[in-house]
Order: structure tokens, then C-alpha cells, then sequence
């Protein structure tokens, strides 16, 4: 009883007061010009703070939002890109070969639902099924370098094995030269790969970046993967180079499928080949 | 009509008069509102006491700033604080006894402290408000210690005027 009419009573005191000091600052805001500015600028500057502060904590909660449409324009812009890079070196070749070709290559943005990070075989899936027109064997590649490849298809997730995979080999060029060889993860971190069966005679600089090579009908020529590190001699008779990923596979939220429009006529000739041999 | 009324109006006059008349320097700020709201009777409470404070902010500055709300502004804090600054200087039992204030019981020295704290309070808001961000900070500081000096010495004594009867009875 006493302690609630202790509050009450305080209560009464505060708001007395606030009132008080609030008809005194009105009081001075009408009648001096110095304390007039003095108080509307003590005000705005509240104002901005406050306002400030909502829209620091609005934004923080659009930040969802705001990535999606990044990664989509992100995905429309490599897109272009691609077809001004085909269209460009196509315009160089026209006059020897032919009709220039258009780009091949369409992006599909999506968003990891799920990852494996600590097994063996690890594995990834997307918020995107074929619905979205994604497709089994389709590349799955982020800003930072490859990701993974699409091995089942839903109608609206797909499931994908990652480079985090013993099995999985992806071919690689390594700098400016010429050396392209199977790059596969290296089993022991999320950072790391090797390039294996480097014929001995090549040197192979620390420090050069290995991009995909494009001889795969999965990802388009010229992605970056990785920089080069350590190289060793394996069995007498190849080079094994160590390669530190750009993608960190602990931290890939954001992923573009990349789906090769002309993979199934490659595959097509590719069969034929075979059966004329 | 209560003596201690009277004698409030008439300190209130001679404040006035005081701010009207005598401006010795623009360092010095010679004021004793605080030390009136400080002697008013204990058993008061704080929203009366606010109330009180505001109304003689408001005619001070009426009849002598010309600042409506200024001293207002500065005075109101002085009267929500002066129950915590009694209980600090002079301990709870006042309250608790419903003693006032006495000069002569409670003596100068503690008097001298509560008048120093009630009129740092008033001086410290007065010059924040009064200056509104153009005087530089040295300035508000030597002004404020001077005349937290001079008004503690004013205000003792007119602690002294305002208390002098109830210091009769405890004798």
C-alpha cells in the first residue's frame, strides 16, 4: 500500500515537473529569438536522432529484401554482360567464321535453403526447382567464385552437390597460361582445392588465379575460383597445386544457377561422336 | 497573512529590485530565489513547491528579464530537488518529525552546503538556457563560479531572514 503510494506520488512529481519545464521551454521559445533558435535547433537535433535511429533499425529489417533485388539485378547485369563479352568477341571472329553467336548462358538468382558443410559428401539446396527453369546439371556459382552443380530437380527447390565433394572435378585453367586441369575440393576445409595431373615440366607460379576453363557444357568460360598456393610433385609423375578458394563455402547465402541453353545440343554431338567411334 | 509569505514577497521584490538595479558585472549573476525555495515550510510538498517555483520564474521574468520561462525553467528544478538535498544536508528526521528548517538548530555550516547545492542547481540551468550555445564554455564557467560564490553568501543570510522565527521557537 505504502510502496504504491510512494509510486504514485512520484509519479505526480515527474509529471508536474515535465510539464513545468515543458510550458517553461514554450514560454522561452516564444519570447526570446536566441532561445527560440537555441531550442528548434536542441529540437531538430532530436528529431534527427530519433528519426535517424528508426530508419537504422527500418533498414536493418529490409536487408532481406534488399539482397534479393541485388542478387537479381546482380544475376541480370552478369547476364548482359555475358552477351556484350560473346557479342564482342563474336564481332571479332564474324569475319572469319560466320552469324555471330548469342549468348548461351541464363542466370537464375536463388537463395541457399539448406548446406552441408562438415561431411564428406556435402550437399546444397535452393529455393529454386524448375519451376524457375532450373534444370539438373546446371552450374551453381556465386559472385565469389563455383559453388556446385544441380543434381535434382523439384518443382520449386533444387538439390545440388557443392565443390565441397570428393567426386566432383571441375575443370580449371590455371592464369594466363594455357594448363587446364581437373580442380577438385581438397577434403579438409571450406577454403580449399587442388588442381591435379599438372604434366612435371609446367611451373606453376604461387599466386595465380585459376578460373574455369569452359570446356565443361556447365560453367561458362573465365569464372574465378581461386589463387594458387603450394605445388608438390605426386608419384614421380604429376603436379598437384593447391588452390585457396575465393568462395568461402562457410558463408554462401546467395548462389545464381547457370544454365547452358546449348548443353543439350553439345551433349547430342558429343553422342554422336561417341557412336561413330 | 502567514510571516513566511511576507517575508517571501518582500525577498521577492528585493530579488527583483537586485537584478533591476544593481548590474555590477556581466561575470556575476547575484541571485537567492533558490535559497526562498529552500526555506519554504517541509511539510510542502514538491508539486507545491513546483508550482510556487514556477509562478515566481514566471514573474521575475514578467517584471525583469523579460525572458518569459527562463527562470522559470531554472527554479522548477530546484524545487523537485529540494526534499533530496534537505534529507542529504540535514538527514531524514525533519521529515519524518515534520520539523521545518532552523538556522539556529541545524547551523550555519550545513546551511551553507544546502544553499551551495539548491543554488548550483538554479545557476547551472540558468546559464545553460540563458547563454543557448553562443557563449563559449570558459565564460558560463568562470560566470558560474563567481557567482555560485556570491549567491551562497547572499543566500545564507537571506536563509537567515526566512528562518529567522522558527529558529526563535527552537532555541
Amino acid at each position: 500500500m505504502a510502496q504504491g503510494r510512494k509510486t504514485s506520488t512520484f509519479l505526480i512529481c515527474a509529471a508536474t515537473f515535465i510539464l513545468m519545464e515543458v510550458a517553461a521551454l514554450a514560454l522561452l521559445h516564444g519570447t526570446s529569438t536566441l532561445q527560440n533558435i537555441w531550442i528548434n535547433r536542441a529540437s531538430h537535433r532530436a528529431m534527427a536522432f530519433l528519426w535517424g535511429s528508426g530508419e537504422t533499425v527500418r533498414s536493418h529489417f529490409q536487408l532481406e529484401r534488399l539482397n534479393r533485388e541485388l542478387q537479381a539485378d546482380n544475376a541480370r547485369l552478369q547476364e548482359r554482360l555475358n552477351a556484350y563479352e560473346a557479342q564482342e568477341s563474336a564481332r571479332t571472329e564474324q569475319e572469319r567464321t560466320g552469324p555471330p553467336p548469342s549468348s548461351s548462358y541464363r542466370y537464375i538468382p536463388a537463395t541457399v535453403v539448406k548446406m552441408s558443410r562438415n561431411r564428406t559428401r556435402n550437399y546444397i539446396i535452393l529455393d529454386k526447382g524448375s519451376e524457375d527453369g532450373v534444370r539438373p546439371q546446371c552450374g551453381i556459382v556465386s559472385d565469389r567464385g563455383i559453388v556446385g552443380i544441380v543434381e535434382a530437380v523439384d518443382k520449386h527447390y533444387s538439390y545440388g552437390l557443392t565443390l565441397m565433394n570428393p567426386d566432383m572435378n571441375v575443370g580449371a585453367r590455371i592464369g594466363g597460361t594455357d594448363i587446364v586441369a581437373p580442380l577438385s575440393w581438397d577434403g579438409l576445409s571450406s577454403t580449399g582445392a587442388v588442381v591435379r595431373n599438372i604434366p612435371p615440366h609446367y611451373a606453376i607460379a604461387s599466386g595465380d588465379t585459376v578460373v574455369t576453363s569452359g570446356y565443361s557444357s556447365i560453367f561458362p568460360p573465365e569464372i574465378p575460383i581461386g589463387i594458387t598456393g603450394r605445388t608438390r610433385l605426386v608419384d614421380g609423375s604429376t603436379l598437384q597445386v593447391d588452390v585457396a578458394l575465393f568462395q568461402d563455402f562457410a558463408t554462401v547465402r546467395y548462389v545464381t544457377v547457370v544454365d547452358n541453353l546449348e548443353r543439350a545440343e553439345i551433349l547430342a554431338v558429343e553422342a554422336a561422336g561417341e557412336d561413330r567411334r | 497573512m502567514k510571516t513566511t509569505t511576507i517575508k517571501y514577497i518582500l525577498l521577492f521584490v528585493a530579488q527583483a529590485a537586485l537584478w533591476n538595479y544593481f548590474n555590477f558585472t556581466q561575470y556575476l549573476l547575484l541571485v537567492f530565489l533558490p535559497v526562498m525555495i529552500l526555506c519554504l515550510p517541509t511539510a510542502r510538498g514538491p508539486v507545491y513547491l513546483m508550482a510556487v517555483a514556477f509562478v515566481t520564474g514566471l514573474a521575475m521574468d514578467f517584471l525583469v528579464t523579460g525572458q518569459l520561462g527562463l527562470t522559470s525553467l531554472a527554479l522548477v528544478p530546484v524545487a523537485l530537488l529540494r526534499r533530496p538535498i534537505i534529507q542529504l544536508v540535514f538527514g531524514s528526521e525533519l521529515f519524518a518529525r515534520g520539523e521545518d528548517l532552523s538556522f539556529h538548530r541545524q547551523g550555519w555550516r550545513k546551511f551553507m552546503l544546502s544553499v551551495l547545492l539548491v543554488t548550483a542547481v538554479f545557476l547551472l540551468v540558468f546559464l545553460w538556457a540563458d547563454s543557448a550555445g553562443t557563449r563559449p564554455l570558459w565564460f558560463n564557467a568562470l560566470k558560474f563560479a563567481l557567482s555560485l560564490v556570491a549567491s551562497s553568501a547572499v543566500g545564507v543570510f537571506v536563509a537567515y531572514l526566512m528562518l529567522a522565527e522558527s529558529g526563535e521557537r527552537w532555541k
